[in-house]
């Protein structure tokens, strides 16, 4: 429980971040710091019981269906991160109540602090896989935005920084959901139980491979090391805190927390320690070419981080508590040299190292400070560091066979250029006449953070034995073994002693002869930097990218529409290959008669592709529309060949009405287009051919339609099936057509203003006068021919109207005649004319009507389920259905149609107003909805 | 046999004026390709019983299967609204093939017209 | 309740004719429009606790016998699916009325006949009257995208209207195929069909293909980022979240109840559907204005969706809807913010824009939340979809999967940081020319301390540019909302991922769907 309040108490430090920085401003760090220790306090609470070999744990609900809980315990792993998270944390805090300047964003830096803290508490504290992962990715979230900043020139840096280790964040899901697949369950401690599983299963070098990358972007290992140096452009507390102590530490309790399976593993081992060692080496030689006291530092816990990374491949217990005890002594004394830089930075004004002359001479105490750090790190006796490298000595001289003495070779050589840059920085604290008159002391309260550990690191190294309980318990709870970590100052003339006295001499040598060494380091000493490779690649996916896009930049259509039918095509070859036997037709499908239709529909096709004329191709169109009819009349479909003549006739309509205003004849397709074309036409054909030959006519007639030929007139009363289907047993279809139908219309209306008569408009201008003239001609003859024919039509419409139910008829037919009446009467009227019939009003009356009239079923059962009746009006009866009412909705939107596109085909435009897109699409609206019929409103917000 | 003939002839024609510049011819071929459907549709229903599905005047037995009759009735009326609507868009600066980025598909282009807004 | 479905049909029409009656009356028209969502929304959530139990609650549409009526089933995907879809009507429709949108007299009777196709495509349980109402849906999509009739709207619209014609004619012919070879379209009837036969697999399988088209699944993925992204922010923000996710829903549903999740189309649907994610993923990458990467990406997103078909099972299911629900959520949060800059700022191009989060920090954190969501990043629900996708494709033991589940994830992480690095970081597009220091390693640009001149130079240029928060909260608040309940379907996923189950249960075993649909 205390863990859980410890994370609470934590996590409300990011929650007050803002009211006490309105209220205090940057003191604010002060009482932030305070909760730090508080939380702190709460799990030394529970520390006791860790050391005597217990662990307390926590355990909430969180997603059982994937078997995620809000796991947390504490064992000596934990407690020893926790220790470094909370205690350096609240350093931190009071730091930056000094650090910071008055006039800054106090809050948002100490709601990120806060934020991160929790994060890296919770994933140290996490007993659940998944939570793990959460926390992870959460430092690496709000690192993203304290390196970040303001997001202006730390922009780059960071979205670096946050791409490298978010990277890590996801492989480590993936290795989590590996594990899962494993030992089916999220619980950590569960899962390490079952390392030897892990270890022997398929995935098991899946895992550590994951896991070692999720720790490497993480700790800054080759060749991620770079985003660390490049994250400085964070602030130096901010640097101090994650840089230093924590965000980094990140993947080496990773790589520790998950070294049970893997510890001993040759893979493991050689990886870890190559690449570690590699790091360690690489690290320090850059931090000696540094001349940005800052940058130094960053490279070298670079190089540290390598260190410890190889110490954990050694994998040994003795190993493991070194790593444990390094990593305890790097965060002391590299914090310590991130405050104190930041120190030195805001009193001298630089932090250029060359520019520290003499600096014990204004600052002693800073000095001081900065010196006993420095040496730690250089690991001179009696500091912790030199513990702690002793022991990694010994460590890495377990390994077996001559391997032993060749990694304890590279680690003496990077530890001993880790002294030189040690010592660069002591010789530019101490060294030389005093550079900087006009400096003083700073206040001691912006020294203590600093002072804490710079002085803990001596005192640590000197009683290194009490910190035995905690390194032992480490160990035993990382490797789930029993052992006892025996740290010392003195161990005696041991190799390890004869080591550190080499890497003494070297360092020494090195930084006497720091003048030649630092003009042999003052070059780039590879042809190219961690960024620049990391801004290449990411150039290189770009490039990719807008490989993989340009396919589909386009604005043409054919190479958008060829995918379906190549996809289609496809299908049609895998089912040439897999069809197999096919049932034979269960009676003669062919009629002789079929095939003269079939060979006009052909020639009519012909026609249609090759004539260039514009009008030419519609007639043609309207041919092969009214064969296809009469192809419905010889299946037995009277309403459809009905239909479909109609359709024919009002597409033919419309077509005109557009063409008026385009170019008489097509572009010619260009000659590289006409084959291509050609080939996948008739591959597409031969495909349906073969489809409707193979998938259709091979069955008995189905039940569905039995039913419906049987039973269909004592269910709706009407004899025409077809009809009845349309309003009766699927009136839901035809619903949803009146609505295709009704939006069509709204469209109509929406795109083409009828602002101005259409032969102003622009496109017609380009229209041959020819044409003007026929259709002058036409509309004469039309006039006449209307005056006599719309009474007849509109009667013949009601009668097929009323008597759709039994015979051939209906809605549809009867409104497509209607719409025929209206086309005859406003076309002869030509432009500017408008219908005495208005579109809209048509339009939601007859959705409401079929809405109704479907309501009407909800009386008895169902919507839309027709209800009889009989009409009778004196002698005369009639039997009558609610789809009757149905059927006039329909009608009304039908007809709704053809007024809207006789009108605004003839009449209407495009309002190009909306082509000045790059004001606001309201005031676009705005501009475009300049109706003078006042059909349109015009509100303002 | 026919009827599988006919379906190829029109998508045939169809899928070729799909391919050509110019939203119109395009147009005309999404009118081959539904005719095409709905020939299809009433093949599904079997071509061998084919006496028009009128109760009174016809013997069940004997009857075409009024399903895909109604299906295609509601595919022509569904495929009219949509070309209407397509010949609408054609006859208003939608036809030549003018937004034709085939010439220069860099994405600059295209983003310009992305940001057209 | 069952007599009620078709309320999901009519209810939104009979607003459309209304909204469409008021006309000049907007907010008449908005009061229709809301309440007809919210009223959608209410039903959806009910029908959710209503079927979380597993059961399918069916109607015989007009009360015919089963077989010969249209059933319309409401099953936990369907209820789902509904109520995330009303909830993204919502949004957008709120979005809209801001940004001028619903000005157009013509706006929101569209939207409603729209949502209601949607909702009618979502419950339906017969094929024919899938393309119907999937039709009902398409064409006010096609007016949404052209009403305006700006040149760019006018190319998108030429593209959109063939492609999406001429996939609903192949939908078409597949239907009628379907009924040529089984002499059904109900679904119900239909049950297990595609295993018995081929011809039956065949006819199946050219409806696959339409709705994989729909979806915009590789190889026919092409038209979908030079679409959506031409409309009105409103416009796309609506379509994205609605249109393809028909697609995706109609997949599920005929790919479980007609082919049983028949194991040997396992491994080509495992290859479309990483191929697509990793597609959708370089293209998005490969724009340079905010919804054209968006746009690109949702087919990567369809793919991540889908991927449960590849090793059909209640693990790969479960996971793929509760990432379906997420991504509409979370995809809607993201275009609705990133339209908000689009719209008061004029232009979506990266390039051109820069520094939003120091003006607006509210819309940069809905942003940010969201995109993090999107590309899995805890504690939103991306992480938990991404997740229960990993861990299903490494239970499955489908190890290509889940590398790729996690490398097209740091393909969208990087999209993502392309949107905010151009639009809510860096320099203000005055200065665009001279934004971002070289962050050359170890150098250490001096502008980042606190005291630094750059820094106090830069917050003076924001003060001149008035204080944050200049945009119209309306703007803010519908992305706002979405990215917050992406959150929360992070942190309380439980809930969600118990009804995503249900959904996945009735997928891998259809036959309380098949019965309750055929009646029988």
């Amino acid at each position: 429980m205390a863990l859980a309040i410890a994370l609470l108490v934590l996590a409300s430090t990011a929650v007050l971040a803002h009211p006490l920085s309105n209220r205090l401003g940057r003191d604010a760090g002060y009482p932030l710091g305070a909760l730090f220790l508080v939380s702190l306090g709460l799990i030394a609470f529970d520390a006791p019981t860790v050391l005597d070999g217990g662990a307390v744990e926590f355990e909430r609900q969180w997603i059982p269906a994937l078997d995620v809980a809000f796991r947390l315990h504490l064992d000596g792993l934990s407690l020893l991160f926790a220790i470094l998270v909370l205690g350096v944390g609240a350093l931190i805090m009071s730091y930056c109540a000094r650090y910071l300047s008055v006039e800054y964003d106090h809050g948002r830096l100490y709601l990120l602090l806060g934020a991160f803290a929790t994060a890296m508490l919770g994933l140290v504290l996490a007993a659940d896989m998944v939570l793990l992962f959460v926390f992870f990715e959460l430092t690496t979230l709000a690192s993203f935005f304290l390196i970040g900043g303001q997001g202006l020139g730390s922009a780059k840096p960071a979205t670096r920084a946050f791409v490298i280790t978010a990277t890590g964040g996801l492989s480590l899901l993936a290795a989590v959901a590996l594990i899962v697949s494993v030992v089916g369950t999220t619980d950590l401690t569960e899962a390490l139980e079952r390392s030897e599983e892990i270890a022997a299963s398929p995935q098991g070098p899946w895992i550590a491979g994951l896991l070692i990358l999720a720790a490497f972007t993480k700790s800054a290992q080759l060749p991620f090391h770079f985003w660390l140096p490049d994250a400085m452009v964070a602030l130096t507390p901010v640097s101090a805190y994650l840089h230093a102590a924590t965000l980094v530490k990140a993947g080496i309790y990773v790589l520790l927390r998950f070294s049970p399976p893997f510890a001993g593993m040759p893979g493991w081992t050689i990886v870890l320690v190559s690449v570690g060692l590699a790091t360690s080496l690489v690290g320090a030689v850059f931090a000696l070419q540094q001349h940005d006291l800052k940058a130094l530092l960053a490279y070298s816990t670079v190089s540290q981080l390598g260190w410890i990374v190889a110490l954990i491949g050694v994998g040994t217990t003795a190993a493991l508590a070194v790593a444990a005890l390094h990593t305890f002594a790097h965060a002391l004394f590299k914090a310590t040299l991130f405050m104190l830089v930041g120190i030195i930075d805001r009193e001298a004004g630089s932090r250029d190292i060359r520019e520290l002359q003499g600096l014990y001479k204004v600052m002693p105490v800073t000095a001081t400070l900065t010196a006993l750090a420095a040496l730690s790190m250089a690991g001179m006796p009696p500091f912790l560091g030199f513990v702690s490298k002793e022991e990694a000595y010994s460590a890495f001289l377990e390994l077996p066979g001559p391997w032993g003495w060749v990694v304890a070779g590279i680690a003496v050589v990077s530890a001993a250029v880790t002294f030189a840059y040690s010592f660069r920085i002591l010789h530019g604290a101490f060294g030389g006449g005093k550079a900087q008159a006009s400096l003083y002391e700073p206040h001691w309260s912006f020294l203590l953070p600093a002072a804490v550990p710079a002085v803990a690191g001596l005192v640590f190294g000197l009683a290194v034995g009490s910190l035995n309980p905690l390194v032992s318990r480490t160990v035993q709870d990382t490797l789930m073994v029993e052992t006892d970590a025996d740290l010392a100052l003195w161990h005696g003339f041991e190799p390890a002693l004869y080591l550190s006295m080499v890497t003494i001499a070297l360092g020494v040598t090195l930084f006497l002869l720091r003048a030649p060494v630092g003009r042999a380091l003052d070059r780039p000493l590879l042809p190219f930097t961690g960024v620049q490779v990391y801004e290449a690649s990411y150039a290189g996916v770009q490039r990719l990218g807008d490989l993989v896009g340009r396919s589909t930049r386009s604005g043409a259509l054919a190479p958008h529409l060829v995918w379906p039918v190549l996809s289609v095509g496809a299908l049609a070859v895998v089912g040439v290959l897999f069809v197999g036997e096919l049932p034979v037709p269960v009676a003669p499908l062919t009629r002789t008669g079929d095939w003269l239709v079939v060979a006009l529909v052909a020639v009519g096709v012909l026609g249609t592709v090759v004539t260039r004329n514009r009008l030419g191709a519609v007639s043609m169109l309207g041919v092969v529309g009214f064969l296809v009819a009469v192809w419905f009349l010889i299946s037995g479909g009277v309403d459809l060949a009905l239909t479909q003549t109609l359709v024919e006739v009002l597409t033919v309509v419309v077509a005109v009405l557009v063409l008026r205003r385009l170019p008489r004849r097509f572009a010619p397709a260009p000659r590289r287009r006409v084959v291509p074309a050609a080939a996948l036409a008739v591959g597409a054909g031969l495909a349906a051919g073969l489809a409707v030959l193979a998938l259709t006519g091979r069955r008995e007639p189905s039940p569905a339609s039995e039913v419906l030929l049987n039973q269909g007139e004592e269910l709706t009363g009407g004899t025409n099936v077809v009809n009845t289907i349309l309003v009766d047993f699927r009136g839901l279809d035809t619903f949803g057509e009146i609505l295709v139908l009704a939006v069509a219309a709204i469209g109509l209306l929406a795109l083409l203003r009828r602002d101005a008569p259409a032969d102003a408009s622009s496109p017609d201008a380009t229209a041959p006068d020819a044409v003007a003239d026929t259709a002058a001609g036409d509309r004469t003859i039309l006039a006449v021919a209307s005056r006599v024919l719309v009474p007849v039509i509109v009667v013949i419409s009601v009668l097929l109207l009323w008597r759709g139910h039994n015979e051939p008829g209906g809605g549809f037919i009867a409104a497509l005649v209607g719409g025929l009446g209206v086309a005859l009467v406003q076309i002869p009227r030509g432009a500017g004319a408008r219908s005495r019939l208005k579109a809209v009003p048509l339009l939601s009356a007859g959705i409401t009507i079929a809405v109704l009239a479907g309501l009407l079923g909800l009386l008895r059962d169902s919507f839309l389920q027709p209800l009889k009746g009989d009409l009778v009006i004196g002698s005369f009866s009639q039997s009558f259905t609610t789809s009757l009412i149905f059927d006039i909705g329909v009608y009304l939107v039908v007809v709704g149609l053809v007024v809207a596109a006789v009108d605004r085909l003839a009449n209407g435009r495009v309002v190009a107003a909306a082509e000045a897109t790059q004001v606001p699409p309201s005031a676009a609206d705005l501009a475009s909805m300049e109706e003078p019929t006042g059909e349109r409103a015009v509100v303002r917000r | 046999m026919s009827a599988a003939v006919l379906v190829a002839v029109l998508v045939a024609g169809g899928v070729y004026l799909l391919l050509q510049r110019g939203l119109v011819r395009v147009t005309f071929g999404f009118v081959l390709l539904g005719h095409a459907a709905n020939v299809l549709l009433l093949a599904a229903g079997g071509m061998s019983r084919r006496e028009p599905p009128l109760l009174s005047t016809t013997d069940p037995a004997v009857a075409a299967d009024p399903l895909p009759q109604a299906f295609a009735l509601t595919a022509i009326v569904i495929t009219f609204g949509v070309s209407v609507y397509l010949l609408a868009v054609a006859g208003n600066g939608g036809d030549d093939d003018a937004a034709d980025a085939e010439a220069d598909p860099s994405p600059a282009r295209m983003t310009e017209q992305g940001v057209e807004l | 309740m069952n007599d009620l479905i078709p309320f999901l049909l009519w209810l939104p029409l009979l607003g459309a004719a209304l909204t469409l009656a008021a006309g000049e009356r907007v907010r008449l028209q908005r009061a229709i429009s809301f309440t007809v969502s919210a009223l959608v929304l209410a039903y959806g959530i009910t029908m959710l606790t209503l079927t979380s139990d597993g059961s399918v609650v069916v109607e015989q549409v007009a009360g015919w016998p089963g077989g010969i009526a249209i059933p319309f089933a409401v099953d936990t995907l369907s209820a789902l699916m509904i109520t995330v879809a009303a909830l993204l009507v919502l949004a957008s429709t709120a979005f809209a009325v801001f940004t001028g949108d619903d000005e157009d007299r013509y706006f929101l009777p569209l939207v409603l006949v729209l949502s209601g196709g949607v909702y009618g495509a979502f419950v339906t349980a017969d094929l024919f009257n899938l393309f119907v109402m999937i039709e009902v849906a398409l064409i006010p999509s096609y007016v949404l995208i052209t009403r305006r009739g700006s040149a760019s709207e006018m190319g998108a619209g030429r593209i959109y209207l063939t492609v999406n014609l001429l996939v609903s004619t192949v939908l078409l012919a597949g239907v009628g195929l379907v009924y040529g070879t089984t002499g059904t379209v109900n679904l119900g009837e239909l049950a297990g069909a595609a295993t018995e036969s081929v011809g039956a697999a065949l006819a199946g399988g050219v409806v696959l293909v339409a709705l994989g088209a729909k979806a915009a699944l590789v190889p026919v993925h092409s038209w979908l980022p030079r679409t959506y992204p031409f409309a009105s922010v409103a416009t796309t923000a609506l379509l994205s979240g609605l249109l393809t996710k028909i697609g995706v829903y109609g997949i599920f549903r005929v790919y479980a109840v007609m082919f049983s999740g028949d194991e040997r189309l396992q491994t080509p649907w495992l290859v479309i559907l990483l191929v697509t994610m990793v597609v959708g993923g370089l293209g998005a990458l490969g724009e340079s204005a905010m919804r054209p990467i968006l746009v690109f990406g949702m087919s990567s997103q369809v793919g991540y969706v889908l991927l449960g078909i590849g090793f059909f099972g209640e693990l790969g299911l479960q996971a793929g809807i509760f990432y379906l629900v997420h991504n509409i959520i979370a995809k809607g949060a993201l275009f609705l913010t990133c339209g908000a800059v689009e719209h008061e700022e004029g232009t979506g191009e990266l390039s051109r824009l820069g520094g939003v989060a120091r003006r607006e920090p509210l819309l940069a954190l809905a942003f940010i939340a969201a995109a993090l969501s999107l590309v899995g990043i805890p504690p939103f629900s991306g992480f938990v979809a991404k997740f229960s996708v990993a861990r299903a494709a490494a239970i499955e033991g489908e190890w290509i999967a889940v590398a790729l589940v996690v490398a097209v994830s740091l393909l969208t992480l990087l999209a993502m940081m392309k949107i905010w690095n151009g639009v809510f970081w860096g320099a203000d597009p005055d200065e665009a020319d001279h934004s971002f220091a070289p962050g050359a390693s170890g150098a250490v640009p001096d502008h980042t301390d606190p005291m630094s001149s750059t820094l106090l130079r830069r917050a003076k240029v924001a003060i001149t540019e008035g204080p944050p928060g200049g945009m119209p909260r309306g703007l803010i608040l519908p992305g706002l909302a979405l990215a917050v309940l992406s959150l929360v379907l992070g942190l309380g996923a439980d809930v969600l991922l118990g009804l995503t189950g249900t959904a996945a249960q009735g997928l891998v075993d259809p036959s309380a769907y098949v019965i309750a649909v055929t009646d029988r």
